[in-house]
């Protein structure tokens, strides 16, 4: 099996599943908010645990929130702060290119009355900067939205140039960062970026799912999403689960310390894709500049599910955002946003990798792609 | 007291003296369709089919609530025309009245809305001392005492009160609606070739209303089409079987079939010359499995392979009848039955034909015979027809096991 789907989801790390298993076995972990000694424990570990993250992330322990998801995370940072910050003002900038889990946010918001500017994107997927500073000018705006790497392109968003332009114009705006598919990626340093908040999800890099985290600097009030006990200073109400706490930790640490070496291996591996994919005719989606753990092709003569469904034959798993239906052709919008052409886009495949994939596998893949080509390929 | 369900023949009363085998069929197939609903006594009197649970604390009698699903049960046979759920009892009037009060209070529960009935009676047993105008008038009094909120109105009721007196005394309201029909297996076997959209899985049902068996045939173009889209006519085919019964479904690899046709057919004749192929496996497989006819979801001018001119290219390779019950149907009547049927929203899923690839642009609506010859001179279509045979993978479809 080769698995080019990371972007989507990762398994968990064999640390990762000997901490679950750990947990799950051993003994009665208590409720961190008990008074008796088992929840005066987990307490102790669930806060050496939040301060470990923050650390990796450059952050205080006390900013580092746990999530069940990235979305609720995003949900949290966007509707919170908005519902929090009236006075702060009635607008909102982000992009078309964010995930659903910020567009559908900011789609309500504007239902209830908000005004988003979405920002146009160059080919390369960065938003344009002379508008958002011309919209920060204009005043009035209380939140940026912005995704630090794209799901599907891997393109890298020019963050500090939009802090230090919300710090000379607007400084009342906060910023919300989806830094999801940045995380294990790149080095984030939380308090060196300047951003308010930001949404992280640990099955996407090797923990399991249901482990999220928001990032919300100390100085930032918002309302909470979920209203109960009162657990995570009132940010985030419900018991907290130290075996997920833990097991986004063990992912983080094992991410950090093998970052510089994984970004090499995969940049090589990434680059020969590239090169390889370009002699067969395919289209490379992803900017030069895009973090090499995702790239996004498109395959003349295969519309993107076909071509997945070839690649499951062989066992290799890779990811569309594109499906058809008899009626109407779902395209990527990312895609299409950034000015990529629809009949490309409908043919477009991603490809995303971890610290786990090898030059092998690339070069595997590349075998295959010659072998569809052979056998299912139909000219028209 | 007990319940027990009142089914009612349809069709199958004017049958002449072939009539019992009819009725044989029905029974058994009703005996078949409810055997999940635990050890029940299936008979008849006249025209009626009465289904009583054996056990006394069968659950599924208990009240109309639990009832439901078995009286639904019911109405998916063929042959039936509607089923009641009716009161079983002996006794005189006193427990016709004790009985009736009994029937409307749990009625009244279910439905507070209601507010005016009427008592139909009818009295088999000649022995009873009331006759039936006498038990209607008597009943409605009681009645009327006792639910001081009901009203009579003989012309539009909400309710009736149905009293018969027979062997035993029944009481029962309203009645649940089935497919009529003849009941399945008392006509041969037919191939049905399902796709995954709306047409052929009405047309299955309705063939197997006229009391016909049904397999059916699909082809698979994976990895053109994906997993879904075949778990999708799965699903589908198990609607149909839960009218027509078990069936065999067999899947057809139909990938290199569809890449060669691709190679060696002229584009806009693809889909006449892709659709003789498929018939004519369908037909194999059909004589196989001992069916004696074809069953397409074709419609008239739906599309371009539903032309005349396209049905009679297709029909010529096969010697098999192919039975086409929705040709002269409206697309809008078709959805209708889909619906009615419960297939509908299986059929809309969005994995059918998912990949327009061997579909031409501008397929010829009105192929001449030569045309015909000319796109099939370079491709060996025996050879096609027999890979397709073998390339095949069966699927027993039960529903009610």
């Amino acid at each position: 099996m080769i698995y080019f789907d990371n972007s989507a989801t990762t398994f968990p790390s064999e640390g990762v599943r000997s901490i679950v298993r750990e947990y799950l076995e051993d003994e009665v972990s208590g409720n961190p908010g008990s008074l008796h000694t088992l929840g005066v424990k987990a307490d102790k570990l669930y806060r050496e645990c939040q301060t470990n993250i923050a650390r990796l992330l450059g952050a205080d322990a006390d900013e580092i929130i746990f999530t069940s998801c990235a979305t609720e995370s995003a949900n949290t940072a966007i509707r919170g702060y908005v519902s929090r910050n009236k006075r702060s003002g009635n607008k909102i900038i982000s992009t078309r290119t964010e995930h659903k889990a910020t567009l559908e946010c900011l789609a309500l918001l504007e239902k209830q009355g908000f005004e988003v500017i979405y920002l146009p994107v160059d080919k390369a997927g960065k938003p344009n900067l002379g508008l958002l500073e011309e919209e920060l000018s204009k005043g009035g705006v209380a939140l940026l939205c912005f995704t630090l790497v794209n799901n599907e392109t891997g393109s890298v968003l020019p963050i500090e140039e939009i802090v230090d332009l919300r710090n000379k114009i607007s400084r009342q705006t906060a910023i919300y960062l989806d830094a999801v598919q940045a995380l294990g990626k790149m080095k984030i340093d939380l308090h060196g970026l300047g951003v308010d908040m930001c949404s992280f999800s640990g099955h996407k890099i090797h923990s399991v799912k249901g482990t999220g985290i928001l990032y919300l600097k100390s100085s930032v009030k918002i309302d909470p999403l979920i209203y109960g006990g009162g657990q995570q200073k009132n940010m985030r109400s419900g018991t907290q689960s130290l075996m997920l706490a833990k097991a986004f930790e063990k992912a983080l640490s094992e991410a950090a310390a093998s970052m510089d070496d994984s970004h090499s291996d995969i940049a090589k591996i990434n680059a020969y894709l590239r090169s390889e994919l370009v002699k067969r005719d395919a289209v490379i989606l992803s900017p030069d500049d895009a973090v090499p753990y995702v790239l996004n092709v498109s395959f003349s003569g295969f519309e993107s599910e076909t071509m997945l469904h070839c690649l499951e034959i062989y066992k290799i798993y890779v990811s569309t955002v594109s499906a058809c239906s008899s009626k109407a052709k779902k395209v990527s919008y990312v895609l299409l946003e950034s000015g990529v052409d629809r009949k490309i886009a409908a043919n477009a495949v991603r490809l995303s990798f971890s610290r786990y994939n090898t030059m092998d596998e690339a070069k595997e893949f590349i075998k295959t792609i010659d072998e569809i080509y052979d056998t299912f390929l139909v000219k028209h | 007291m007990s319940n027990i369900l009142l089914a009612r023949m349809g069709e199958i009363t004017l049958k002449g003296l072939n009539r019992g085998s009819f009725e044989i069929q029905l029974k058994s197939n009703l005996k078949y369709r409810l055997k999940k609903f635990g050890n029940l006594k299936i008979f008849q009197t006249q025209s009626r089919i009465w289904i009583e649970p054996v056990d006394e604390d069968n659950p599924y009698f208990a009240t109309e609530n639990n009832a439901k699903e078995i009286m639904q049960a019911v109405t998916q046979v063929f042959g039936i025309v509607s089923v009641s759920l009716a009161r079983k009892f002996e006794g005189g009037f006193d427990a016709v009245t004790q009985n009736a009060i009994e029937h409307v209070t749990e009625l009244l529960t279910n439905h507070p809305e209601y507010k005016t009935f009427k008592v139909d009676s009818k009295r088999g047993n000649k022995a009873f001392p009331m006759n039936s105008p006498e038990i209607c008038t008597e009943l409605g009094y009681q009645i009327l005492v006792n639910f001081p909120g009901l009203k009579v109105n003989v012309k539009n009721p909400d309710f009736i009160l149905n009293v018969e007196i027979r062997d035993y005394n029944y009481i029962y309201s309203g009645k649940m609606m089935a497919h009529r029909g003849l009941p399945v297996g008392t006509s041969g076997k037919g191939m049905l070739l399902l796709s995954g959209g709306i047409d052929s899985p009405v047309a299955g049902f309705m063939m197997a209303s006229r009391g016909m068996p049904l397999n059916a045939v699909y082809f698979h173009s994976y990895p053109y089409t994906s997993e879904q889209a075949l778990d999708k006519v799965k699903d589908l085919a198990r609607i149909v079987s839960g009218f027509s019964g078990r069936m065999t479904l067999h899947v057809v690899n139909f990938t290199k079939i569809q890449l060669d046709m691709y190679k060696n057919s002229p584009q806009d004749m693809l889909t006449i010359t892709m659709r003789r192929v498929m018939l004519q496996i369908a037909e194999r497989l059909a004589v196989k499995d001992g069916c004696k006819c074809l069953i397409t979801g074709e419609s008239l001018g739906q599309v371009a392979s539903q032309t005349l001119e396209a049905i009679a290219a297709t029909n010529e390779v096969v010697k098999m009848p192919v039975l086409r019950p929705l040709i002269g149907m409206d697309k809008q009547a078709t959805c209708d039955i889909s619906r009615q049927i419960g297939a509908f929203e299986t059929s809309i899923l969005p994995y059918e034909d998912c990949c327009t690839v061997f579909v031409a642009k501008h397929p010829k609506t009105h192929p001449h015979p030569e045309d015909v010859i000319e796109a099939e001179k370079n491709i060996d279509i025996e050879a096609m027809v027999e890979a397709g045979v073998n390339g095949t993978e069966d699927i027993v479809i039960n529903p009610f096991d």
